[in-house]
């Protein structure tokens, strides 16, 4: 039976004035997946969040989120969604505690013993007040509080910016055990390596506008993959004929080759370089920051 | 400079709106004293009613032979300039140093090659700045009455300038002072304001039981000490500008051995409390607790003692001869009523202050993040404006209430009058009705659009500006009545008039309203 996506946005505009901040956007985020929302600075990721949790209205499109419009259900979306904003701030007389509290008692519902497990597992002394809390320790206490809510939809907006290595680690679980109980993740990130090794789908937008969505995995074969291999003396010359035929151009340069290879022509190009019996031969998958860079190139010509 | 001057662009909406105000208010009030007496006897016996009493002498300190028209000028309206000024002082003290530390501009600042004196020495180039144009404002302004005021003189008003920028200046710099040693901003404030209530204890001490000397140890009593337009003593006004170099000197030698954005006294940061709260209005109220307790104390505190100062101004009024300013405030009608309505203004002047900084709370919670942080917990969007709305007016209540309650135990026992203690308690607690029209007004403009927050100052500005020197003015009754502040029923009248306090109400509510509804209506605003 086909669910009802989590979030569904057809044609979103959103100006400021004369300025649009989102100019048409379509996203889709199936319930029960990871999906990665990403784009420049600038390119209306946060705009697009804040329309979705009702902040900001929309000025056309049709936009529904866990099946309601949030034009005017916005209270009854957000209590059934976590939010983790980019820029944290909380109530600096406060204890972190007490903010946990707050939030939980504002949200009505609450699971404690997993609110204590995350603490611990964060590290995060919450008997401190949040003004001595540094920007990471601000983020550990929202992602808390966002982690241990009963909620159906987390939608987190560069989440981990101030997070240190082994926190991100805990995050990226966070967000798999968030989706074997069912949750669906909308997430906006700049970390493309946390993206990559979160997310099923992704929508890539720039300047308001959508550029490329869908599975990571099928972005990755219509994608080109990158071959390497060591060539010896004299077989530059037979492969860049045998390359020609084929319809690719090297990029390397003398004895070390570099090839930027379409999904359907890599058999083809192994067979040659295997051929010939160069050395070292790698051919690797196009990375989400491919992806991602390719566009942005294109655009900054 | 650069420095000074970023920091001077940052605050120059401020320093502008009150330096326009004190210079105003010295220069239109001057000739007012020219006017109030018709005659030269009259204007000696209200001389020496006004020395011979221990309130007004504890108000505004005291009126120097011979009581000419300058002299009345520099006793009361220079008592008022010099509080304003000083309320500034310790805002801007703070605002350039501890405040800046906190939201991280001063650190962007070091970090861009600045060294770690400039910051704190830019804010003294801005402090002495202000006082340089308060000092030459107010003597332009009240000099350009040279020859139309009696005794009115150039040499005179250039003294008085320098008392107002002086007093500005000592005030400022004994903050910056407290602000190296104060744990955090909001307590650098208190302690800036804590010195200056000492400070106006100190010379009201001095002046009623008549021991001079006291006066050099207050920053509130330049004025006593430099004798503007009678001796003008110039030396004096060197001697306080050593003061405050030395303290400046002070200032640096402490901000080297404290931490950035730290006092030389460690706050307690680390407790085990629980926060049990399950709606907006539970969280602000949370929030607005300290802020509450502190107003009522400073509110409650200053209140009662001024209606308990009114024992000499009653009696005199009930004879019959109370002029100028403070003659002006309390009319025609009964004394004691007159006495307690304008006790209640000044209290109302207060608490609509009070009312408008928490309403005002709800736009800086906007603008940097907090509410829409706080919707997305499943929250209406009417509700953070709404609950800072029921905060204010409750918290407003209940600083009237503690006030009124304690003004009407206290002072029956230092007036004699008909129904002292419910009109102590009357004229108090009837401020309700103007400042929940402040909070309203706020509430209106920050829920239409954020980017109006400025213009909330406007209704305790003209309604204090009306409700003190509407009379001395000569502003017509029907102008005086728009003010909010002068709409308070006398209690002890049988059939009193509450139809000006039911018409605040009504607007007030209509003004909430309308900002709340505004504000749904709207998106959320970001910095």
């Amino acid at each position: 039976m086909p669910q009802t996506p989590a979030v569904e946005v057809e044609h979103l505009v959103k100006r400021f004035g004369d300025f649009a901040a989102v100019d048409g956007l379509d996203l889709t985020v199936r319930t029960g997946e990871v999906h990665g929302f990403l784009g420049p600075n600038g390119a209306g990721k946060s705009t697009t969040i804040r329309v979705l949790l009702g902040l900001y209205r929309a000025t056309a499109g049709r936009v529904r989120v866990l099946g309601l419009d949030p034009a005017r259900h916005a209270a009854e979306i957000t209590r059934r969604i976590s939010y983790v904003p980019g820029e944290v701030n909380l109530w600096p007389n406060l204890t972190g505690q007490e903010v946990l509290d707050a939030l939980a008692g504002l949200r009505g519902s609450r699971d404690l013993a997993t609110e204590r497990r995350l603490v611990a597992e964060f590290a995060l002394d919450t008997h401190k007040l949040v003004r001595t809390y540094s920007k990471g320790n601000r983020q550990k206490v929202v992602l808390i509080a966002a982690f241990a809510a009963r909620t159906e939809l987390l939608v987190l907006d560069e989440p981990t910016s101030g997070l240190d290595p082994l926190m991100e680690e805990l995050f990226q679980r966070c967000v798999r055990e968030a989706t074997l109980a069912g949750r669906t993740v909308l997430l906006s990130s700049h970390i493309l390596a946390e993206a990559e090794a979160l997310c099923e789908s992704v929508t890539i937008i720039k300047d308001g506008r959508l550029v490329e969505s869908g599975r990571l995995a099928e972005m990755r074969h219509l994608a080109a993959s990158d071959v390497s291999a060591q060539l010896r003396d004299g077989q530059l010359l037979v492969i860049t004929e045998g390359l020609r035929s084929i319809g690719v151009h090297p990029v390397g340069t003398g004895h070390d080759l570099h090839l930027s290879v379409p999904r359907e022509r890599v058999p083809a190009v192994l067979a040659l370089l295997a051929g010939v019996e160069a050395q070292d031969i790698t051919c690797t998958p196009a990375r989400l920051e491919d992806l991602f860079l390719r566009h942005y190139e294109v655009a900054a010509r | 400079m650069m420095t000074a001057r970023l920091m001077f662009r940052r605050h120059r909406w401020m320093i502008t709106s009150w330096s326009v105000l004190v210079i105003a208010l010295a220069g239109v009030t001057v000739s007012a004293y020219q006017s109030t007496y018709a005659t030269p006897e009259q204007r000696r016996m209200a001389t020496e009613l006004a020395q011979h009493d221990a309130a007004s002498t504890l108000l505004y300190g005291a009126l120097a032979e011979p009581g000419t028209p300058a002299l009345m000028f520099t006793w009361e309206i220079g008592a008022i300039a010099t509080i304003l000024v000083a309320i500034v002082a310790v805002l801007l003290a703070v605002s350039l140093t501890r405040a800046a530390e906190d939201d991280g501009t001063t650190e962007l600042l070091r970090s861009a090659g600045i060294g770690p004196r400039v910051p704190l020495r830019s804010a003294f180039a801005v402090i002495a700045l202000v006082a340089t144009v308060l000092t030459l404002g107010c003597a332009v302004a009240v000099g350009l009455n040279a020859g139309r005021v009696d005794a009115v003189s150039w040499p005179g008003a250039l003294t008085f300038g320098c008392v107002i920028g002086l007093t500005f200046l000592l005030i400022a710099v004994l903050t910056l002072v407290l602000a190296q040693v104060a744990p955090t901003t909001t307590d650098a404030r208190l302690l800036g304001f804590a010195t200056v209530a000492a400070g106006f204890a100190t010379r009201a001490f001095a002046d009623t039981q008549h021991v001079g000397w006291l006066n050099w140890l207050s920053p509130l009593a330049v004025r006593a000490t430099v004798r503007p337009f009678q001796s003008n003593r110039w030396w004096a006004l060197a001697i306080y500008l050593l003061v405050v170099l030395a303290l400046a000197a002070l200032a640096e030698a402490l901000s080297d051995r404290r931490e950035y954005g730290a006092g030389l006294v460690r706050r307690r940061d680390r407790h085990d409390a629980r926060l049990n709260v399950h709606s907006g209005l539970g969280l602000a109220a949370r929030l607005a607790r300290r802020s509450i307790i502190t107003w009522t104390v400073a509110v409650a505190g200053i209140g009662t003692v001024f209606s308990a100062m009114g024992s000499g101004v009653v009696q005199q009024s009930q004879e019959g001869d109370v002029g100028g300013f403070l003659g002006s405030q309390l009319g025609t009608g009964d004394p004691v009523a007159g006495y307690f309505a304008y006790c209640g203004t000044l209290v109302g002047l207060m608490v609509s202050a009070f009312a408008v900084l928490c309403v005002l709370g709800a736009r800086q919670d906007e603008l940097i993040g907090r509410t829409a942080y706080l919707l997305t917990t499943g929250r209406r969007r009417w509700e953070p404006l709404a609950a800072q709305l029921v905060v204010a007016a409750a918290g407003s209540a209940i600083i009237l209430l503690v006030t009124g309650a304690l003004s009407a135990v206290v002072a029956p026992t230092a007036i004699t009058g008909t129904d002292v203690a419910l009109r102590a308690f009357g004229y108090t607690v009837g401020q309700w009705p103007a400042v929940v029209a402040a909070a309203g007004w706020t509430a209106l403009l920050i829920g239409r659009s954020p980017r109006w927050h400025w213009l909330a100052w406007a209704p305790l500005l003209v309604g204090g500006t009306l409700a003190l020197l509407g009379d001395l003015l000569s502003i017509p009754d029907w102008i005086q009545t728009l003010g909010i502040f002068q709409h308070v029923p006398d209690l002890a009248l049988a059939g009193a008039n509450a139809v000006g306090s039911l018409v605040l109400i009504a607007a007030a509510g209509a003004a909430c309203l309308l900002g709340v509804i505004g504000s749904t209506r709207r998106d959320v605003a970001t910095g």
